[in-house]
């Protein structure tokens, strides 16, 4: 890709050899011919659907080649991640659980990137909403019918005020926002052990895990298989997430915010007042996502919840290029992902790291398919 | 006992420096080519677990396992390379999966090669003699191990690269304005692309010194947060190499310190004590926002890709 390069001069000792004028270039160079990269100005929807494939389908197969090398069997890796789920409803249905959840901590971060807010803190803002769902719950906070939406409202305003130092911050003083959400992210995880290794500590079984939400306290099942209240809620999430991205006003006004927040100023346009509604909105997405996977599947606050979240969502918003129905068909992958890679770890003693690897190197193909979008190449002769 | 304390403290700041500024001087190296540079928790990941590994699968000394944590910190960069500087992925997205790379990679390795949890041999401390035995110095500084001693040279080597030689020039050159730098014949990616393989091997040893140094034990993702510590350090130092050490330094004192806290008999739960580098690393951001830019070395064309045909 760097070839133009190799036919430049060579750097410049002194002010003379750089006034020579450019040598040609070596004889063989030029038989050879040599790599032209161009800027693409447009890519038809099929090439660019074309490069996605190539990507994915690339970025599956080194995942692939990556459990093999881990000793997992070509047909075993076929059994896991398609006929198990495809075939057993319990699988499929456990995609679905796990799904949810990751949809939503997706459209937290594309609410985020829409305003090139980069949040990498989605897992310090889950553990803050849960943590703030799980006072609500522990200490009986309201009548009993109304204790989840106060929950659910409780954790997403735990997620935003997770978000809002950051942001403050960025936008007052200009603070990097990377390094500071996922400061934060340590600081809410150091937080959430202080909570469960001290004060919120099991009583029944000394567990370092709160105690079991009471039944009011948790998302009901909706009668099929496992799945729970968690599935609509992100269903109606997504949605307002779809209108607020693509129909609305605010999405319009993200777009600027996006493209050129400065040209958005100078026309008078609340580019500030846009970007802190998008990213408290993120923040409070992230906690209730947190709410979701404890109210949801763990049916109580535990350690290690939000682990791997974080990453997932930003892989899951990138991949989706930062659009609502996007977000949903990667979370979905990502989650057949998430469910394969707990039964390798149960039967191939795979660890949970593996998962996040797959998943990195899947989001790096992929990017770097992007090269062949915007680039044209050619050879030169 | 109150010197006791302080004595004891002191001797173990270096220890806790070496991490933080070698990782931080290997970010400096690579963003002064105008790299972001992301993934340095990623490389030091990858050194913790390839220092170990060479001692444990390869019986290497403690010093030729911190080469192998550079060697293999370096072969992650140049993946990292091939996607930002000639594939020209977006360089937030590339450093953090490069991190979420290294994180499933190293566990699935650590695992697979039941590297986890095993007590090697570590660096030993090195007197030197003479001063070795002055008072309060002696122990301070010059009862440590190899890597201390070779850290202020270290820095003192880049420095002296980067701002005296036609090569720091052409790093410098390629970080402030690659167009620029192409014109006057400087193969911009290739630049790039040496930096990048040189301050990744900086981070690789500090990666290595955190699991064969200090802990002399590899855990899965036991570099806790420090190569992110170490890109605020760049940031605070504004990406001066001295101004670096010096942040290190601060880190180090405070990381040497914490054990030390409740040692000392003083009552704080021991998680809030854990947060505090992430709190003054936030801290210091915030004062190096507030102290405004000048003076500051950042490199002008930091995190955008080249291209000339881009032109």
């Amino acid at each position: 890709m760097d070839a133009p390069s190799e036919t430049a001069p060579q750097p410049a000792r002194d002010g003379a050899a750089a006034a020579r004028a450019i040598p040609p270039a070596h004889p063989s160079r030029r038989r050879l011919g040599r790599l032209s990269v161009g800027v693409r100005q447009h890519a038809s929807a099929r090439l660019q659907g074309a490069v996605l494939a190539g990507g994915l389908l690339t970025g599956l197969a080194c995942a692939a080649a990556i459990l093999v090398a881990a000793g997992i069997g070509p047909a075993d890796l076929v059994q896991e991640f398609v006929v198990a789920i495809v075939t057993s409803p319990e699988s499929a249905a456990a995609v679905l659980v796990q799904g949810a959840p990751l949809a939503i901590v997706g459209l937290a971060a594309a609410l985020a990137f829409r305003v090139r807010f980069w949040n990498i803190g989605i897992e310090g803002q889950m553990i803050a909403g849960a943590i703030a769902a799980t006072v609500v719950a522990l200490h009986d906070i309201g009548p009993p019918a109304l204790r989840l939406p106060l929950m659910l409202a409780a954790a997403a305003l735990g997620g935003s005020a997770w978000i809002l130092g950051p942001v403050l911050l960025r936008l007052r003083i200009g603070l990097n926002e990377i390094i500071s959400t996922l400061l934060l992210n340590y600081v809410a995880f150091n937080a959430l052990l202080h909570l469960l290794y001290g004060p919120w500590r099991d009583p029944e079984n000394n567990f370092p895990n709160s105690q079991l939400y009471e039944p009011s306290e948790q998302l009901a099942e909706l009668g099929w298989q496992n799945l729970t209240w968690a599935l609509p809620l992100a269903g109606v999430l997504l949605l307002g997430g779809w209108w607020l991205l693509s129909i609305s006003r605010f999405g319009f006004l993200t777009r600027i915010a996006e493209a050129n927040p400065r040209m958005g100023e100078a026309q008078g346009l609340p580019m500030t007042r846009v970007i802190l509604a998008a990213t408290l909105a993120s923040g409070a997405l992230a906690g209730i996502a947190g709410f979701m996977i404890c109210a949801g599947a763990e049916h109580r606050l535990t350690q290690s919840f939000a682990s791997g979240y974080g990453f997932s969502g930003i892989l899951i918003a990138f991949l989706a290029r930062n659009s609502a129905p996007g977000v949903l068909a990667v979370a979905l992958f990502v989650g057949t992902l998430f469910v394969a890679g707990q039964s390798l770890q149960v039967f191939y003693q795979i660890p949970a790291s593996a998962v996040q690897l797959l998943q990195a190197v899947i989001v790096l193909c992929v990017a770097a398919s992007d090269f062949f979008i915007r680039h044209r190449l050619r050879w030169l002769r | 006992m109150v010197l006791d304390f302080l004595m004891n403290w002191l001797a173990a700041i270096p220890g806790f420096v070496v991490p933080f500024a070698l990782a931080a001087l290997g970010l400096l190296l690579i963003e002064k080519a105008g790299v972001l540079s992301l993934g340095a928790e990623g490389f030091m990941l990858v050194g913790a677990l390839a220092g170990i590994g060479a001692i444990l699968g390869l019986g290497a000394s403690p010093l030729a396992a911190l080469l192998c944590a550079a060697l293999a910190a370096t072969l992650l960069s140049l993946l990292y390379a091939v996607l930002v500087v000639s594939l020209r992925v977006n360089q937030v997205i590339a450093g953090l999966s490069l991190v979420f790379l290294a994180q499933g990679l190293t566990g699935l390795i650590g695992t697979g090669a039941g590297w986890v949890n095993r007590p090697v041999d570590g660096l030993r401390p090195v007197p030197v003699p003479l001063l070795g035995d002055l008072p309060l110095i002696g122990q301070v500084v010059f009862r440590q191990d190899t890597v201390v001693y070779l850290t202020v040279p270290a820095f003192a080597l880049v420095a002296w690269l980067l701002a005296r030689t036609m090569v720091g020039l052409r790093l410098r050159a390629v970080g402030d304005g690659p167009d620029a730098a192409d014109t006057a014949g400087i193969g911009v990616s290739a630049t790039r692309y040496g930096a990048i393989a040189a301050g990744a091997a900086l981070v690789g040893i500090a990666g290595g010194y955190l699991s064969v140094g200090i802990a002399r034990i590899w855990v899965e993702g036991m570099t806790g947060g420090r190569g992110w510590i170490a890109i605020a350090i760049v940031i605070f130092a504004r990406w001066r190499p001295w101004s670096a050490l010096a942040g290190a330094l601060l880190f180090g004192a405070i990381e040497a310190l914490i054990p030390r806290i409740a040692a000392a008999g003083i009552q704080v739960p021991q998680y809030f004590i854990a947060m505090i580098p992430y709190l003054a690393t936030l801290a210091v951001m915030v004062w190096t926002c507030l102290r405004g830019g000048g003076g500051s070395m950042e490199p002008r064309a930091l995190g955008r890709a080249h291209l000339r045909e881009d032109r």
